[in-house]
């Protein structure tokens, strides 16, 4: 135990000498870092927009208005709820269809023809699928079980192609940003790598001496490891103080403000929402790069 | 401290010690090649347990590669090297740091950290194995009151002497009460007064019963250490004298 917190001391002393290095080492680690977590963020915001958006997607099935009777649509409705791939369903009668004209952003020239005695909307119904990929499937499906032909033709919509296209995007989008960060990524573990070698090098006398006197390989490299070791906390504290306050300075602005409420993300509280995640994913990918590379780089002076 | 000697006055008779018959280092033909270059060649000598051994010769005679050996900083190309019966080819990695601590050793650059006090310093030498902080202060207040360096162990190295210096790396390399100091120019970077300062205290150590290796290329001390001098010359063992002198 003693042993154990003379490396600690050793590690920590050696960590709070070199200001130079150290403040190097660190703040390339918090490169590494932030590349991982702009990676990670971008894929959690990404996934969370898409399902946003995938919640969406529904299909629109509009009923003939001459002499279908309600309780023939209610027996559909019915025979639709059996469908296990069928999330929710939503029955718009005629008053409520008018309700929804009537809050849309349209001429009063339209608007004013239709009214409640002379309501030309149709009775619909909205259903959403658990699997929206299966969508033109269910549509289908939908049609030929329409034995009673009360749906009008052409009725069947089906909003996916702007959800599809948009979700083809942004799983793009999410690619290039997790092959940017890898590089990105593998770039900045070079350049850690190389300030903790030059970190290494400047003690090797420190290390030959320790060797001399008949230090084991472990002891050697112990004091290295806990400096590496904090690196990664000291990076991972400074990516989230970056993480943190940044987004607050771009949304700021109100354009920005617009983009990220348009995809119902609010960009702001996100972070702090996903900060235990966050700090988690850095201190452990700061740690065990800061460790793994002291090991590294000092085991050529570990050899005979 | 013991009597201060008189630079050029040989060693007091009390400092020759009787020696002990048991081989504590044997180089059985040992050397080490470099590429094409030969260090070393055949280096065939035993060494007693006790003994006071100087090995002479000029740069590139094959001091420091023996003295390489003897710490395991280097592995022999061909022929062994025992150390108490134990042949170093077979010491595995792991079993070096334990070889290490029963060897003291002491450079001409003297090898102290400078971030660390006099007692820090030699401290360090037992923290690295580590003893307990009780035991390192029992075992550094006795080598330090050895080398006489009481007053000095809270300066740094850049605050003592050369010689003090030296003084506080062989207290280091003592604190593991070795059976074996191998001493490789420690008087390199020393005024003359400092030197045999150090001389005396290695023949003080050798008194205590500990095999004192000291490779140097002063032909003033091996002279007046009048102890066993082996002769080295282009990684050869040339001659080898049990009482004798620096002849080139």
């Amino acid at each position: 135990m003693e042993n154990f917190l003379r490396i600690i001391k050793l590690g920590y002393k050696n960590f709070v000498r070199n200001r130079g290095l150290t403040l190097g080492a660190t703040l390339l680690m918090t490169q590494t870092l932030m590349m991982v977590s702009v990676a990670l963020i971008v894929t959690l915001l990404i996934r969370d927009t898409v399902e946003t958006f995938r919640s969406k997607i529904d299909v629109a099935v509009f009923f003939r208005d001459d002499a279908v009777t309600d309780a023939k649509i209610q027996d559909l409705i019915s025979r639709i709820k059996t469908d296990s791939n069928v999330k929710s369903i939503e029955f718009y009668d005629k008053n409520k269809a008018l309700a929804i004209f009537g809050g849309l952003a349209l001429d009063e020239s339209i608007k004013k023809p239709i009214s409640q005695d002379n309501n030309p909307l149709p009775r619909s119904v909205q259903i959403k699928t658990s699997n929206p990929e299966q969508l033109q499937a269910f549509a289908d499906n939908l049609k030929t079980s329409d034995t009673d032909n009360i749906i009008c033709d052409s009725c069947i919509h089906l909003n996916k192609d702007f959800v599809s296209s948009f979700t083809q995007v942004t799983k793009s989008i999410q690619q290039a940003a997790i092959a940017l960060s890898i590089f990105f990524g593998i770039i900045a573990i070079f350049n850690v790598l190389n300030i903790i070698q030059i970190t290494i090098n400047a003690r090797r006398d420190e290390i030959e001496i320790m060797r001399y006197v008949g230090a084991s390989n472990a002891f050697v490299r112990g004091p290295f490891i806990v400096e590496g070791i904090l690196y990664g906390i000291f990076s991972a504290i400074l990516t989230t103080i970056f993480l943190y306050f940044a987004p607050m300075l771009v949304t700021n602005r109100p354009d920005m403000q617009d983009i990220f409420g348009k995809f119902g993300v609010n960009i702001v509280s996100y972070i702090p929402e996903h900060l235990v995640l966050l700090i988690c994913v850095q201190l452990i990918i700061g740690i065990v790069i800061g460790a793994s590379v002291s090991i590294f780089s000092v085991r050529k002076f570990l050899k005979a | 401290m013991n009597e201060v000697l008189q630079i050029g006055s040989p060693l007091p008779k009390s400092a020759e010690k009787p020696k002990k018959t048991e081989a504590i280092i044997e180089f059985k033909e040992a050397g080490k090649s470099y590429g094409h270059t030969w260090a070393l060649k055949d280096a065939t000598l035993v060494i007693n347990d006790g003994e006071f051994v100087s090995v002479v010769g000029q740069s590139g005679a094959g001091k420091t590669t023996l003295v390489k050996l003897l710490v395991c900083q280097e592995r022999p190309s061909h022929g062994s090297v025992f150390v108490a019966g134990r042949n170093l080819a077979d010491l595995k990695d792991k079993e070096l740091p334990y070889y290490r601590r029963k060897i003291g050793v002491v450079f001409q650059d003297f090898k102290l950290l400078p971030q660390k006090t006099v007692y820090e310093n030699i401290a360090f030498a037992l923290e690295v194995c580590g003893v307990t902080n009780v035991e390192i202060k029992r075992r550094a207040d006795k080598v330090i009151d050895l080398v006489n360096l009481g007053r000095r162990i809270k300066n740094y190295p850049d605050e003592l002497s050369g010689g003090e210096r030296q003084r506080a790396a062989i207290a280091r390399a003592l604190i593991h009460s070795p059976r074996i100091l191998i001493a490789d120019e420690p008087t390199g970077n020393l005024d003359p007064v400092n030197t045999f300062e150090i001389i005396e205290l290695l023949n003080r150590i050798n008194q205590r019963g500990t095999t004192i290796l000291l490779s140097t290329h002063n032909r003033q001390i091996v002279d007046r250490i009048n102890r066993r001098v082996i002769l080295m010359k282009g990684g050869k063992v040339v001659s080898d004298q049990q009482t004798g002198k620096y002849v080139i």
